[in-house]
């Protein structure tokens, strides 16, 4: 009933979905997964109507569809359940079902309660959740909200003639394993009323929940799989797919690694962010943290560099004990850190080239306070040609720079600060083939020049590639560790085993 | 034509066409020693706009400014008798200790800027009614002329208020654009996190700005009250919304990062040619208020930088 076909996104860049056909049948559950990047998240903005494809057809019954807005695709019976809750908390769970949907429950200017309240009770019904609809809705658990978010879907099937097709991304993440048994026994029984696409990373509860499986790797659908054939370790390796290339990689360069630890964790936890991490990082070496989105690389990589302070554990840097936890002293302990957002905590738009190099370093261009720009200028010259970073001058906006140069420029920063503990989250994230070879050249400098190099890679093909050791994170937790000579590195399925 | 491109330029556009509309208008206009009185009439004023522009600068804003010129043309009148000149350092560093007090309220305890400094400025207006005993106190005379009679002499035909106004717009252009100081209040102004992400120590230099802000403001008081020759909880009334006008209509966004001291020369001259074009009309004080009003909202909405705020404006 529900079909894309030969569906196209493509952004600055990034050719997002390939050609994606897809087809959710009536009552059925389908499965969704892919690593990272796969185009998992493209392929759910556009069927619940938050991005436009630039080619290819959505069809409901036959009929072409096209929605500007996910407000049109729920009037056409799409419905989405968010991962990150859309729920507001503080207001009352029947105001949170029907929001923006207020004017059936007003007369005369003034909303019926009462009449909304019952309305709330029939839809908190279909999902058995048996709460006062007015109930504030930061009361609640987590699980709960989850039901209340799923309800505030259902009322779709009031409102729209025709078949409910429910997006469900991610929805056991936050769950234990037997309120996602519940969850999972409501969306079976739920089929007589709707059909669900089911996104997750836990492969077996994918396994387990889906009728049929499509499979998605760098944009494309590269199998469907029936759920009486499905076997977790086949859809692993189609969904990692092809074999690293090591020249690509730089393998040849990679050098055994030294023997001074420059950054130890020693039973590190915070937060819900992760918990009981210990790793010794040594000069030359590059080891990568790998995990799925949330398993705590980030958080990881933050307190290092001391933008987080943990809860209970050691860190040290260089030997020494760290006692504040700040990022004036992660710099001045010799860490840099290249962020994932780029242009918002990589470089300053707005700042030249060489006023972005010097930014973290300025002691050492100044006397008494008193830039000595001549000096600034001419460190900038020399990274440009260093690094070959196409910009026409030191006077430029770094915001008006390429991705791969301002990440150039970021690096430049660093490096000729003289950092030795490199910090880098998702590196080579939006930039083109050879942009990104340039960064992989430059971790193996970086590494021979013996720098500490700490990685969390935008793919596990890349993680693979460029490290020494591997640790594997899951929900927060170490999982495995893998040591990675060239000519002996763990498989990519090896990897997402352990993750999820 | 590209507005983005056109955007630095606007001030100085504003600044031209509007003195040449007015020269037009009123040729007497053109007289130097006309010229000259009105721009120093408004050194003061520039001063308290010049301080401004650092917090400003760094995406804040100080609405302290004038309570503080308030509370310092009250400290320096009544300390002018024990302390003679040494006044001005009593002065220089209350304001630099109000501000840095603004600043230490909104990085520290996380209260925006707006609020931490409207409050500051509220505590530092009751200081100066509790100060006053809420009367207009004036100061001596001879008094006066002897400790700050030379800011109204000239030089070389130049008068004294101007060259202190040129000093103090060096120092603060030397701050901005020649220290790392400066450098690091762009880099807070243009890209706060990725000013963290490099160590800088964004939270002492956002201090330093709302102090060099209250500073400047403590200067532009004490001139002011040497030159009305009293002090009054009351005195710098009217200040506020003329110095934000100064540094936005100069081309330094409420977004920060842009723009700087230079650009709030010209904001100022633009503002004292509004004033005297007005004045020229015979538009009433009351009404100026009303129009300095107008083009507020205008700088702004033409100078604010939308891709900074994400589309959240509260």
């Amino acid at each position: 009933m529900y079909e894309l076909r030969a569906v196209d996104k493509t952004f600055p860049g990034v050719h997002a979905l390939k050609a994606v056909d897809f087809k959710v049948n009536r009552g059925e559950i389908v499965g969704l997964v892919g690593e990272n990047g796969a185009g998992k998240s493209t392929l759910m903005k556009v069927i619940y109507g938050a991005y436009q494809p630039d080619g290819g057809n959505i069809t409901i019954d036959g009929t072409t569809v096209r929605f500007q807005n996910p407000r049109q695709a729920m009037d056409h019976g799409i419905g989405m359940v968010f991962q990150e809750q859309s729920l507001i908390l503080n207001l009352t769970v029947m105001e949170n079902i029907f929001l923006g949907y207020e004017q059936q429950f007003v007369s005369f200017g003034v909303i019926n309660w009462k009449k909304m309240a019952d309305a709330a009770r029939h839809q908190l019904k279909k999902v058995k959740l048996d709460i006062d609809p007015s109930t504030i809705t930061s009361e609640l658990s987590f699980a709960q909200r989850q039901l209340v978010e799923l309800a505030k879907v259902l009322t779709l099937e009031e409102r729209v003639d025709g078949d409910l097709v429910i997006l469900l991304d991610e929805p056991t993440s936050v769950l234990a394993k037997e309120e996602v048994e519940l969850l999972f026994s409501l969306v079976r029984e739920l089929t007589n009323r709707a059909s669900f696409i089911f996104v997750s990373h836990r492969m077996d509860e994918v396994l387990d929940l889906s009728d049929r499986i499509y499979v998605m790797k760098d944009g494309e659908v590269v199998d469907v799989v029936n759920h009486d054939e499905a076997k977790v370790e086949a859809i692993q390796h189609k969904m990692v797919g092809r074999d690293v290339d090591k020249e690509y990689y730089r393998e040849q360069k990679q050098l055994p690694y030294g023997d001074e630890v420059v950054v130890s964790f020693d039973n590190v936890s915070m937060g819900r962010s992760f918990k009981d991490i210990s790793f010794d990082l040594r000069r030359g070496e590059v080891l990568c943290l790998v995990g799925t989105e949330g398993s705590g690389r980030e958080a990881i990589l933050r307190t290092v560099f001391g933008l987080d302070t943990p809860t209970t554990g050691t860190v040290s840097i260089k030997g020494k004990q760290v006692t504040k936890f700040t990022a004036q002293n992660g710099v001045s302990s010799g860490i840099g850190y290249i962020p994932r957002e780029r242009k918002i905590e990589g470089i300053v738009a707005g700042m030249s080239v060489y006023e972005n190099m010097t930014l973290s370093q300025m002691g050492n261009y100044s006397t008494g306070g008193v830039l000595r720009t001549g000096e600034e200028k001419a460190l900038a010259r020399d990274w440009i040609d260093r690094l070959a970073i196409k910009t026409p001058d030191v006077y430029k906006d770094c915001g008006g720079l390429s991705g791969g140069n301002q990440q150039k420029v970021v690096l430049a920063k660093w490096r000729s600060g003289g950092s030795d503990i490199i910090l880098l989250d998702h590196p080579t994230r939006g930039l083109d083939i050879g942009a990104k070879e340039d960064v992989y050249e430059m971790v193996r400098e970086m590494s021979a020049d013996g720098a500490g190099i700490i990685l969390v890679a935008d793919t596990l093909e890349e993680a693979i590639g460029l490290s020494h050791t591997i640790l594997v994170l899951k929900d927060g937790e170490f999982q495995k560790r893998f040591d990675g000579s060239p000519g002996d590195k763990p498989s990519l399925f090896d990897l997402v085993h352990y993750m999820i | 034509m590209d507005m983005e491109k056109i955007k630095p330029y606007l001030p100085w556009i504003t600044l031209i066409t509007l003195v040449l509309l007015v020269g037009i208008a009123n040729p007497s206009f053109f007289n130097p020693a006309g010229m000259v009185g009105l721009v120093a009439d408004i050194v003061p004023l520039f001063i308290m706009a010049l301080g401004m522009t650092f917090a400003i600068y760094i995406g804040g804003i100080d609405l302290s400014v004038q309570q503080m010129a308030n509370l310092v043309t009250v400290v320096a009148t009544v300390f002018l008798a024990p302390l003679g000149m040494g006044v001005a350092v009593v002065c220089i560093v209350v304001g630099f200790g109000f501000g840095a007090l603004s600043g230490y309220i909104t990085t520290r305890l996380f209260v925006p800027s707006f609020v931490s400094t409207l409050a500051m400025g509220f505590v530092a207006l009751s200081g100066a009614k509790y100060l006053s005993g809420e009367r207009a106190l004036s100061m001596d005379a001879t008094l006066r002329d002897e400790s700050f009679g030379w800011m109204f002499a000239t030089t070389a035909g130049i008068p004294n208020e101007l060259i202190i106004a040129g000093l103090l717009l060096f120092l603060a252009w030397f701050l901005q654009r020649r220290t790392t100081f400066g450098r690091a209040l762009k880099a807070v102004g243009s890209g706060e996190l990725a000013a963290v992400a490099s160590g800088l120590n964004v939270d002492r230099i956002k201090i330093l700005a709302f102090a060099i802000s209250g500073m400047f403001a403590a200067i532009a008081g004490l001139m002011f009250s040497v030159k009305l020759s009293g002090g009054d909880a009351n005195l710098a009334n009217g200040f506020l919304l003329l110095a934000i006008v100064a540094v936005l209509v100069g081309g330094t966004p409420l977004t920060g990062g842009v723009g700087g001291v230079i650009n709030t020369l010209i904001g100022t001259l633009i503002v004292v040619v509004i004033r005297s074009a007005m004045v020229y009309l015979e538009i009433d004080a009351t009404q100026q208020q009303m129009v300095f009003g107008v083009v507020l909202i205008a700088a702004i909405a033409l100078t604010i930088d939308r891709s900074k705020l994400r589309g959240i404006v509260k």
